[in-house]
C-alpha cells in the first residue's frame, strides 16, 4: 500500500480523538536539531468542522485486538488494515514540520498483537524522531492500557505529554462497551505516571540535566453520549482526575456513531456537541476559575442548563453575591462576574491602580457589558444596573444554542416539559423570549 | 484637575518624513520644540499631492537619538516598546497617534503606557495587538516549499511582522536555510549558513516546485482533507479562526477560494 493510501486510513482512525493541542512548555533547540515547542501552543491550520490543527494526528496502526463497540477501529469492523513502519511515520513527520504544516506529532495506535508489542512500536518510531533525526518538535504519544510500567516510562522519556484514555464516563460502561479494557488497565499507567511527573520534578530541581519525562504533562478523553452518565457525574469524575492524578487537561468527544450497535445510540444520532461545548466551558470553570464541580451542578440539577453558560447559570442562582464593585473587588470574585473572562479581569486589576473604572472606560478595556452591567457597580453607576431578573435572563442567554436546533437543546430537557428550539419559533428573539419564560419559571 | 498650558498648539502644517522610525523621532523633536502639532505626519515617499503647507523634516541621527533615549527615561521601557512596535503596524495615521501619545506621555510619566483605557493609548494597544495576533497566526500558518533543501515562504500581512517572526523561526529551524518572503512589504527574512537578514525584495521569482516537493503538498491536503469530521462541519467556525484572507498562501485550502 503506497504511502497516500496509509496516511488516508491512519488519520481517518484517528481523527475522532479530540486531544490535539500542543501546548505545553517552551523549549528551544539551542541551536541543535530540528524544532521547539511553544507554551501558548501554535494551530497550523484549522479545518472544516472548524478545529485547530496543530499536530499530524495518526494511529500508527489500526490493527486492533479490542472490540470496543464505539470505535471504528474495533475488531469486528469490515475495515481495510494497515500500519506505519517505524520509519514511515518518522521521515513523514520531520517533512511535514520541516514545511510548518504542523507543530508535531500526535500517535496513538489500536492494539497489535498485545499491549506491549504496540508500545515497542511506537517508541521505536518516536526514539527514531528523537534520536536519529535530532527533533524536538511538540510529541503526545497515547498510552495503550495493560501497558508494562517499563515501556510506559520509556514512552514517558520520548513524548512531551502522555494521555491514556478513561473512555467512559463510569466502569459500568467502560465494561458494557469496551469488554476488553478495565478500569484498572487505565488507571494504574495513569497511576504510575502522575508519580513518574512528580518524581521528575524532583529529581529536575536536583540535577539539570535529568532526563524529563513527559514535560507537557498528562491528558485524558472520554466519550460523551455513548453512555448515560448524567453531566454532573461525569464533571465529578474530571474534577477527581484532576486532583488525583495531576492530569493537565481532560477532553470530551461528543459520541459521534460510526458503528450500528444494540448497545449504542443510533446511527443517525446527531452527536451532542452542544452538551460536550457546556462540559468544556464547566471544565474551564474548573480549572482556570476555581471552581468546584458541586457549585457547576448538584444531585438535584445533575444537568447543564441548554440556554445559560455554567457560569451564567452560577451567578443567577447566586444573586446575593451582585452587584461587585469593579474598582475593588479581588480578583477571583471578577472572575465570577458573567461577561468578564481571566483577560479582562486581569485588565481591570492592572487598570484600577491608575484610574477608577466607568463603562466607557469598561468598554475600551474590551470588556463585553451586555452580560456584566447587571452585575457590577463602577464610578458612573455607583449602584449597578438593576432591572430585574428578566431583563438579566435575556443578556445570558446563549444566542449560539439556538444553532444546535431543537434536538440538541431537548437532550437536556427536564423529563416531561419541552422547552423551545429554534425549530419550534420563526425567530431567534421569540425564541429568546420563550427561553426567557420558560427560565424564569424553573430558576 | 490642574492642568499646566498645553505642550504644544495645533498649526497648519503637515510634516514630511522619510518614513524611517528615526526619522519620526525627528518630527516628534520638531514638534516639542516647536511647541505645535502638525496636521499630519506623512512619509515622503507615499504623500499625495495637496495644498496644505507642507514643512520637510530632515532626518538627524543626533535629534532621533536625543528623542528616543527620552522615552525610556521620562515614561518607560514599555512605551518605547509600544511605540516602536505600532511604527510597524498597519495602524492609520500612526505617526500622529504616535506623536499625541508621546505629548502625552511626557506629561504623564511612566503609567503612560498602562492607561489602556485612554483614548489616547487606546489606538496604540489595539494596533500592537492586531500586529502581534497576526504574527501569531502565521507562526502556524507559514507553509515553507522545499527546494533542494532550501525553504522558501510567500507571506502577505498588514502589518509588518518579519523582524516578529524572525526569533521563532531561527530557533526551530536552526540547522536549515530559509527565506519568508513578505509580499505586500517587499522584504524578505533570510536565514541561511546560520546568519540572518532582513533585505528588501520587490519580486521573487520561484521555481515549479520538484516532484518530491509535489507529493509531500499532495499528503497534506489529504491529511487535511481527511482529518475533518463530516457530522461536526462548521464553516463559518473555521473562518472565525482562520480568516480568508490568509488562504491564498496556504495550500490546503486555497483552492477553495
Ligand atoms: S482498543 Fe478499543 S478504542 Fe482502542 S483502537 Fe482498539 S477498539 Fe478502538
Amino acid at each position: 500500500m503506497d504511502l497516500m493510501q496509509k496516511l488516508t486510513i491512519l488519520a481517518d482512525g484517528a481523527k475522532y480523538d479530540a486531544a490535539c493541542t500542543s501546548s505545553g512548555g517552551d523549549r528551544e533547540s539551542g541551536g541543535r536539531g530540528l524544532g521547539s515547542t511553544i507554551a501558548a501552543g501554535c494551530c497550523h491550520t484549522f479545518s472544516a468542522d472548524g478545529r485547530c490543527v496543530s499536530l499530524l494526528k495518526v494511529l500508527l496502526s489500526n490493527h486492533c485486538i479490542h472490540d470496543c463497540k464505539y470505535c471504528v477501529n474495533r475488531n469486528s469492523n469490515d475495515t481495510q488494515r494497515t500500519a506505519f513502519t517505524p520509519e514511515e511515520l518518522a521521515e513523514l513527520t520531520i517533512q511535514f514540520y520541516r514545511r510548518n504544516y504542523i507543530e508535531g506529532l500526535f500517535l496513538s495506535s489500536g492494539v497489535m498483537k498485545n499491549a506491549d508489542y504496540t508500545m515497542e512500536r511506537m517508541i521505536k518510531a518516536l526514539e527514531l524522531l528523537r534520536y536519529k533525526y535530532d527533533f524536538w518538535g511538540y510529541i503526545h504519544a497515547k498510552t495503550i492500557p495493560g501497558a508494562s510500567p517499563e515501556l510506559v516510562r520509556r514512552l514517558g522519556l520520548v513524548a512531551d505529554r502522555l494521555s491514556i484514555n478513561i473512555e467512559m464516563p463510569s466502569e459500568k460502561s467502560l465494561k458494557l462497551l469496551a469488554p476488553g479494557k478495565t478500569k484498572s488497565a487505565i488507571l494504574k499507567p495513569m497511576a504510575q505516571i502522575s508519580s513518574g511527573l512528580t518524581q521528575n520534578k524532583q529529581e529536575l530541581a536536583l540535577y539539570k540535566n535529568a532526563p524529563r519525562f513527559a514535560p507537557a504533562g498528562q491528558a485524558t478523553q472520554m466519550i460523551i453520549g455513548a453512555s448515560p452518565e448524567s453531566d454532573y457525574q461525569i464533571i465529578n469524575l474530571a474534577s477527581g482526575l484532576y486532583k488525583g492524578y495531576g492530569l493537565k487537561r481532560v477532553f470530551y468527544s461528543a459520541y459521534i456513531p460510526a458503528v450500528q450497535d444494540s448497545l449504542l445510540p443510533s446511527v443517525d444520532t446527531n452527536p451532542p456537541l452542544l452538551r460536550e461545548h457546556r462540559l468544556y466551558q464547566a471544565d474551564f470553570l474548573m480549572r482556570q476559575y476555581k471552581f468546584e464541580a458541586c457549585e457547576i451542578l448538584s444531585e438535584s440539577t445533575p444537568n447543564f442548563n441548554p440556554y445559560l453558560d455554567p457560569k451564567c447559570n452560577w451567578a443567577i442562582n447566586n444573586m446575593h453575591l451582585f452587584p461587585v464593585d469593579v474598582n475593588r473587588a479581588p480578583y477571583e470574585m471578577l472572575l465570577r462576574v458573567p461577561g468578564l473572562g481571566p483577560k479582562s479581569a486581569q485588565r481591570i486589576v492592572h487598570v484600577r491602580r491608575s484610574a477608577r473604572l466607568d463603562f466607557p472606560a469598561l468598554k475600551r478595556l474590551g470588556v463585553v457589558l451586555k452580560r456584566a452591567q447587571y452585575f457590577i457597580t463602577t464610578k458612573d453607576h455607583p449602584r449597578g444596573i438593576n432591572m430585574g431578573r428578566e431583563t438579566t435572563l435575556r443578556a445570558l442567554i446563549d444566542p449560539g444554542v439556538f444553532k444546535h436546533g431543537m434536538e440538541q437543546i431537548s437532550l437536556f430537557g427536564p423529563s416531561g416539559r419541552a422547552l423551545p428550539g429554534a425549530s419550534d419559533v420563526k425567530q431567534v428573539d421569540e425564541a429568546v423570549e420563550e427561553a426567557v419564560l420558560c427560565l424564569k419559571a424553573s430558576l | 484637575m490642574s492642568q499646566s498650558k498645553p505642550l504644544a498648539n495645533p498649526v497648519n502644517v503637515e510634516y514630511l518624513y522619510d518614513g524611517s522610525l528615526p526619522g519620526l523621532y525627528c518630527c516628534v523633536y520638531e514638534s516639542v520644540y516647536e511647541k505645535e502639532i502638525p496636521l499630519d505626519i506623512l512619509a515622503e515617499a507615499d504623500a499625495p499631492p495637496s495644498l496644505l503647507e507642507r514643512r520637510l523634516i530632515l532626518t538627524d541621527m543626533e535629534k532621533a537619538k536625543r528623542v528616543r533615549a527620552s522615552i525610556p527615561k521620562k515614561i518607560s521601557a514599555r512605551a518605547m516598546e509600544l511605540i516602536e512596535t505600532v511604527f510597524l503596524s498597519c495602524l492609520e495615521k500612526k505617526e500622529m497617534a504616535i506623536l499625541r501619545f508621546l505629548l502625552f506621555a511626557y506629561r504623564h510619566g511612566k503609567n503612560a503606557a498602562d492607561m489602556w483605557h485612554h483614548p489616547l493609548v487606546d489606538p496604540l494597544i489595539k494596533a500592537e495587538k492586531h500586529l502581534l495576533g497576526e504574527r501569531h497566526l502565521l507562526l502556524g500558518f507559514i507553509r515553507f516549499s522545499d527546494y533542494d533543501g532550501f525553504l522558501f515562504s510567500t507571506i502577505t500581512p498588514k502589518n509588518y511582522i518579519l523582524p516578529f517572526l524572525k526569533t521563532h523561526f531561527i530557533n526551530r529551524f536552526s540547522n536549515e536555510n530559509f527565506m519568508i518572503y513578505d509580499k505586500t512589504h517587499g522584504a524578505a527574512l533570510i536565514y541561511e549558513n546560520r546568519n540572518w537578514s532582513i533585505v528588501s525584495l520587490e519580486n521573487a521569482d520561484i521555481r515549479e516546485p520538484s516532484e518530491e516537493e509535489q507529493s509531500y503538498r499532495a499528503l497534506w491536503k489529504q491529511f487535511y482533507n481527511t482529518i475533518a469530521i463530516e457530522a461536526r462541519t462548521n464553516h463559518k467556525c473555521r473562518m472565525t479562526h482562520m480568516p480568508k484572507r490568509y488562504w491564498e498562501n496556504m495550500l490546503e485550502v486555497k483552492d477553495l477560494l
